[in-house]
């Protein structure tokens, strides 16, 4: 990769770059900041999985990044950077490498799919708009994307709309399109929540086989943190708008951090452990979004919470593992009341 | 009958939910949504129907509240039957099934506010008005919600909170049973695990009755003591939940019970089905899981088989499970 150009403070092998980013929705009480100054960054071939509640600020942080913000919402502080030259992501630039460098799949494939216009069609289309290859080829390419994707006759297919397909089937569709034009970061935001556990196996499995075929990092965006340990090498945790935690996979399994993490990881029942008689549950709710935060935004949820949580905002930092981060005053801290090193599950 | 009635208050026997659909230019066909499903519910327990979408585990429900009108077999509750009741023993009979669904937006009026929703169920239990604000503040405090929640509005509360409401709102009438169709599916897990740990406490303190119907195996493992499997409109494995979930014999249920992403089980090769569940309205012939199944035999693709007890343990409607190959097929597998 040409690195010359590229700030210093640029991962070298990274497909995007966030900077403190920041985004918010205009309000009549408070700065109505959604994302509050998140940093982090994707790896050539990386696998990372960005883990939130709803509200949690984890899709409009994919929408940042392919600068498909809502209006009237808007990115009020930061930088991306994305693409084979990690330039600058603007609305201006991203033209250009928006399904290209980048290219994203929904939760549901029917709302980014064209009702009203044949597969084959939506898939050609792509390969010829930014491939500039012929009507022939796009069309013998677009038989193959399909047939790659497992679906099972890509010509009929090829002449369908999507309204006749089932969900598994349509994801397959949205994902050929996605890898049509070999992306170096692919955002799967909820993949497959829509989808039966069968069909959603499946689409994971295709997700990982064609991320690897492509050389394409990931980013999944998933509330189901057992999807993202299963698929992901690295993990991001938010709550509110926040990076809470973020590492490797197994640390953040083996060794949670974040209150909030450990709470996510108990409160989902296991299949196989022996089931306790009550789930572990965080009382209260997430802050309501845009809502001005002072200190931590989980102190009110929060046992182990102090009055400096509620006074002061923790920023990310790493304990002994270097690449182990977690925004929390009580992490690490034996001195700290009811201390994390007991309560780990 | 053996058991005595009070034990188990619902009974539902070979019912059958058909559906008949006229394409534009077709002949009419029927899809058999539910088909000689059988199950009992005792007091005080909670059985768990899983099973992917169009396995027609809503049409079970949606038929027991009387949504549906059943196409053929019978419900009883408390002994009595309880099939195309009409007027006022359809009320009586609705004050003592209640249903909570996925999405509390469906169910809730928007312009209704919480005093009036749960007020109506009040009413219909045959309480005068007076006496409805010391209840509905009690049915609050019962689902963990603030008194103060009685004067707001659906839209001014949180997903968890509206569907406490819907419980505090099912709990009026004092049922015996309560359908939760997919009740916790729409909320964060944060969320859920309080709305589980909830459901529970009324359970131990009313002995109500829970007919949970869910995608998500986890949930049921937590929640049910009995689960039943279904697939394409029929139960292929019915059984304790130590016995399903422990010892799954079906070689659906193991698919579906490896298919669960979980953090534990993190790593370990999940055994993979191929294809998609078929169209309920032209199922394959024989046992419907034919075609997506690793083990099936040449039987499997033309007899149907029926669901019987396995060695004393949970029933499974399977022709490898009883020809008693299972074993050879699971040690093939890890090979």
């Amino acid at each position: 990769m040409p690195t010359e150009h590229v700030e210093p403070l640029l991962l070298t092998d990274a497909v995007v770059v966030v900077d403190n980013l920041s985004v918010a929705f205009p309000s009549r009480s408070g700065s109505g900041e959604v994302i509050r100054s998140i940093s982090f960054s994707v790896k050539v071939g990386q696998r990372v999985g960005l883990v939130g509640e709803s509200g949690s600020g984890k899709s409009l942080t994919a929408r940042a990044i392919m600068q498909l913000i809502p209006a009237p919402g808007e990115i009020t502080a930061g930088e991306i950077h994305v693409g084979d030259d990690l330039a600058l992501a603007t609305v201006a630039s991203a033209k250009k490498w928006r399904g290209t460098s980048v290219a994203m799949i929904t939760q549901d494939p029917l709302s980014s799919l064209n009702p009203l216009v044949r597969i084959g069609v939506q898939i050609t289309e792509m390969l010829r708009h930014h491939r500039h290859v012929s009507r022939a080829d796009a069309r013998q390419r677009a038989v193959e994307l399909l047939n790659a994707v497992g679906i099972p006759n890509p010509k009929r297919t090829m002449r369908q709309f999507p309204s006749v397909l089932s969900g598994g089937m349509r994801q397959r569709v949205a994902l050929a399109i996605a890898i049509s034009c070999n992306p170096r970061l692919l955002i799967a935001d909820e993949p497959t929540t829509a989808l039966d556990v069968t069909i959603q196996a499946q689409v994971l499995d295709l997700l990982e086989t064609m991320s690897r075929e492509h050389n394409s990092a990931v980013l999944l965006i998933s509330h189901d943190l057992g999807v993202v340990a299963n698929f992901c090498e690295e993990i991001l945790v938010m709550y509110a708008g926040k990076i809470v935690e973020s590492g490797p996979t197994t640390s953040i399994l083996d060794g949670p951090l974040h209150p909030y993490t450990r709470a996510l990881l108990t409160s989902v029942p296991s299949m196989t452990e022996e089931l306790p008689e009550r789930l572990s549950s965080i009382a209260g709710s997430p802050p309501a979004g845009g809502v001005d935060v002072v200190g931590c935004a989980f102190a009110p949820r929060c046992p182990l919470a102090q009055s400096m949580c509620r006074e002061v905002n923790p920023e990310l930092r790493h304990l002994d593992d270097p690449d182990q981060h977690v925004a929390c005053h009580a992490a690490g801290d034996p001195l700290w009341p009811s201390s994390l090193a007991e309560a780990r599950p | 009958m053996t058991t005595p009635a009070t034990d188990v208050p619902l009974k539902v026997e070979g019912l059958k939910v058909y559906f008949r659909v006229r394409r534009a230019f077709g002949k009419a066909r029927s899809i058999k949504a539910v088909n000689d499903v059988s199950f009992e519910l005792r007091s005080g327990e909670t059985l768990g129907i899983a099973g992917e979408s169009g396995s027609g585990k809503s049409s079970v429900a949606r038929s027991l509240v009387q949504l549906t009108r059943p196409t053929g077999g019978t419900i009883s509750l408390s002994g009595a039957p309880v099939m195309n009741l009409t007027g006022q023993r359809l009320k009586r009979f609705r004050r003592r099934m209640q249903m909570v669904y996925q999405d509390p937006y469906d169910s809730l009026d928007p312009r209704i506010s919480v005093h009036d929703a749960i007020g109506e169920a009040l009413s219909v239990r045959g309480l005068a008005r007076a006496e409805h604000k010391g209840e509905v503040i009690q049915l609050l405090e019962r689902v963990k919600l603030p008194a103060s929640v009685a004067e707001r509005y659906p839209n001014q509360l949180s997903g968890g909170q509206r569907q406490r409401v819907s419980i505090a709102r099912a709990l009026a009438v004092n049922p015996e049973i309560i359908i939760c169709d997919e009740a916790v599916a729409a909320l964060d897990v944060s969320i859920r695990a309080q709305v589980l740990n909830l459901l529970k406490d009324i359970q131990h303190d009313t002995g109500v009755g829970y007919l949970f119907i869910s995608h998500d195996l986890s949930t049921l493992r937590f929640m049910a003591d009995h689960v039943a499997i279904m697939y394409v409109g029929r139960i292929v494995e019915h059984g304790t939940s130590e016995e399903v979930f422990s010892n799954p014999q079906h070689p659906y249920t193991r698919a579906l019970i490896a298919a669960v992403p979980s953090v534990t089980s993190r790593g370990h090769r999940r055994l993979k089905l191929s294809g998609e569940p078929p169209d309920p309205g032209n199922p394959p012939s024989g046992c419907p899981f034919h075609p997506r199944c690793p083990e099936a035999i040449d039987q499997c693709r033309t007899e149907r088989p029926e669901l019987l007890t396995t060695d004393g343990a949970q029933k499974v409607a399977c022709h490898v499970v009883q020809l008693g190959r299972t074993r050879v097929a699971a040690s093939g597998e890890s090979a």
